[in-house]
């Protein structure tokens, strides 16, 4: 399926070669190019600050991502995930009074709830991921709805200090959540990338029935996974609530795209055009760069949507069609 | 992913058989419980009304139905433009912007929505066929565009069209029959005969069948993909005057419904056909039995918010049981 790039030697092959590998990372250069040129305060030190603390709750969300699709499949309920785990949360809180560490545990398996449900109906209905997800997707829009009749964010503006400090606090100076998006993103890196659980996830990716024949429990790996990513993308809508101290309903279905958009860009600049950690990350700041950028540009709200839009669908395209140019 | 999950018993046990009727049993149920609840439902007031209802839903199926034909009906690899309804919405916009705030005529109005459908569906086919996006991955980005360029043509606003045109396929009827219902039986007849009755339909048949024996049989593959694309984008142009009329305008955010019971509908369909396919009757029934839900529901006073969650269900219950019957269309 993925060839290893040509042995020939010559330097028009050898160029053609660090295109390939590395042209995603120049188009990420143009742009930042373009928007230190054409805005005067994007390349300020708190504004690149901005950019990374921006990025954290998609960077958790994308990593959840990266799992899935390394096993082949394809998470449309993430952003469920994140709002169950941005209610499960505040309403522990909020009703039950709990501590705050034991409503982020809350919050943590109201995701993994999400994942489960998945997990289910893809391992023991066999459903397809797509599907299974689609239909988790709209299930748990419609609770939340229901929930909160009819999409009302529930705010607790008294909760705890420790609760709030994880989304505006710091620790040694550096913002509290980019720290738990740094964990979260070593974790990841070492269960995908140097573990032997991360090269059986990319065994069943890559071809599932081989990976049955090498004996590895396919299912134990798939339903791991599904109920995994979907605690992780809680651990992003925790952050969420504690910034805004509210659950806001449904907030989480505009990190769904920019999540897969991040993995495909991070496949792209894989050797092998496999998704990967290090990757998503590159493909999560490259949509921070532009979402900061458009945003200092002064658009207006609606043209910037139009245009973010756009340039998705064109990084995805070119993501993509350098991959198959190997 | 679940092609080797599959059930890998031989003989049907009596579980996989309840199963594979599950969604027929499913929706026979609930039928009769919304007849029964609601005893007007079948009214031929109420039943003209779910009829004129199911139009947009209709028309979007017949579109996703073709794609799904032509590119197989595995959903991740296959065949699937999630974008038909973002672009009947962003048609919908168009022509509602032009008709109330520039004074267009209804031609051009039309024309314009034309030409945006145009570009969406060859946006698809350029990204599925040339760069070679899985569809399911182009189509979901490519809506994503086709909701923001039409939050800038509407500033996220709804608009309102009181132009004689939208609303005589709102009101008109002809012999008791909606006018509406009857020119989407006109689109649901030329579908039908193009796909299942023409030299083209049985090439995009095969196609779908299996891509590498219709390309060895001679057949151009992508061509016929490409074209699916188009024809999709423009079913989406076709049920964006539908979308005004049912609306009395254009609104924000109504494409996430119409994608719902698209989805739903077009796969539903599949689970009613003999060979368990996708097909254009299949879909346009599909279409028909998720709007009596939905207006069956609202008439038995379900909260409108219940309503995401049974269709999630009923997607589920259907995609479930076609999975278990070893069907790989899911």
């Amino acid at each position: 399926m993925n060839e290893v790039v040509g042995s020939d030697t010559s330097i028009g092959s050898f160029f053609k070669a660090l295109f390939v590998r590395f042209g995603f990372l120049v188009i990420i250069a143009a742009f930042f190019a373009f928007f230190s040129i054409y805005t005067d305060s994007f390349l300020n030190s708190s504004n690149l600050l901005n950019i990374v603390e921006g990025s954290a709750i998609l960077l958790i969300l994308a990593l959840g991502m990266t799992l899935i699709v390394t096993m082949g499949g394809i998470d449309l309920s993430i952003g469920i995930a994140m709002d169950f785990g941005a209610a499960f949360a505040i309403v522990a809180m909020k009703d039950y009074q709990i501590a705050w560490y034991f409503a982020v545990m809350c919050g943590i398996a109201g995701g993994a709830l999400i994942g489960l449900l998945n997990a289910l109906l893809v391992v023991k209905l066999k459903v397809s991921p797509f599907m299974a997800t689609l239909g988790t997707f709209f299930i748990g829009s419609s609770v939340q709805r229901i929930f909160t009749n009819g999409g009302g964010p529930i705010s607790f503006r008294r909760v705890a200090q420790e609760y709030r400090d994880l989304a505006v606090g710091d620790i040694a100076g550096i913002p509290t959540e980019v720290v738990i998006a740094f964990v979260v993103l070593v974790v990841y890196f070492l269960l995908l990338e140097r573990s032997v659980y991360g090269k059986r996830m990319h065994a069943i990716g890559l071809q599932q029935s081989a990976a049955v024949v090498a004996g590895i429990s396919v299912r134990h790996y798939l339903f791991f996974g599904f109920v995994f990513a979907s605690a992780t993308c809680a651990i992003g809508g925790i952050i969420g609530s504690a910034n805004l101290r509210m659950f806001t309903p449904l907030a989480g279905y505009s990190y769904l795209l920019d999540a897969i958009a991040a993995v495909f860009i991070g496949a792209s600049i894989h050797p092998q055009g496999r998704p990967n950690v290090p990757g998503t990350l590159v493909g999560v700041f490259f949509l921070g760069i532009v979402a900061n950028g458009l945003n200092l540009m002064g658009l207006n709200f609606n043209t910037k949507d139009a245009l973010s839009g756009i340039i998705l669908v064109v990084a995805l395209a070119l993501a993509v069609f350098q991959k198959r140019l190997r | 992913m679940s092609a080797v999950l599959a059930n890998s018993s031989s003989a049907p046990s009596l579980f996989a058989r309840f199963m594979s009727a599950a969604p027929l049993i499913v929706f026979m149920v609930l039928l009769v419980y919304l007849t029964v609840s609601a005893p007007n439902l079948l009214e031929p007031s109420t039943i003209n009304l779910i009829l004129k209802q199911s139009v947009p839903t209709v028309i979007v199926c017949l579109g996703l139905a073709c794609v799904v034909i032509a590119g197989g009906d595995d959903v991740v690899s296959g065949g699937i433009d999630l974008s038909i309804p973002a672009t009947a919405v962003l048609c919908a916009g168009i022509i509602a912007d032009q008709l109330t705030n520039h004074d267009a005529s209804i031609m051009t109005a039309i024309a314009l929505a034309s030409g945006a459908a145009l570009s969406m569906g060859i946006a698809n086919a350029v990204l599925v066929v040339f760069v070679g996006m899985a569809p399911l991955l182009a189509t979901l980005a490519s809506s994503v565009a086709a909701v923001g360029i039409t939050k800038v043509i509407t500033s996220s606003r709804r608009i309102n069209v009181d132009h004689p045109f939208v609303i005589y396929i709102r009101d008109a009827d002809m012999a008791g029959i909606p006018s509406a219902v009857i020119i989407s039986a006109v689109f649901v007849l030329l579908f039908t005969i193009a796909v299942h009755r023409t030299r083209w339909g049985m090439q995009l048949q095969a196609v779908g069948g299996s891509r590498e024996a219709a390309e060895v049989s001679g057949i151009r593959a992508s061509r016929l993909v490409a074209q699916s694309f188009l024809i999709a984008a423009l079913a989406g142009a076709v049920a964006s005057v539908f979308v005004l009329a049912r609306g009395s305008g254009s609104t924000p955010g109504s494409e996430e419904n119409l994608l719902l019971e698209m989805v739903l509908a077009t796969f539903l369909g599949a689970a009613f056909s003999p060979r368990r396919i996708v097909t254009v009757w299949g879909a346009v029934l599909g279409a028909v039995l998720v709007t009596v839900l939905s207006v069956g529901f609202k008439s038995i006073g379900v909260d409108v918010f219940w309503t995401g969650c049974i269709k999630g269900s009923l997607i589920l219950v259907v995609v479930a049981s076609a999975a278990y019957t070893g069907r790989a269309y899911t």
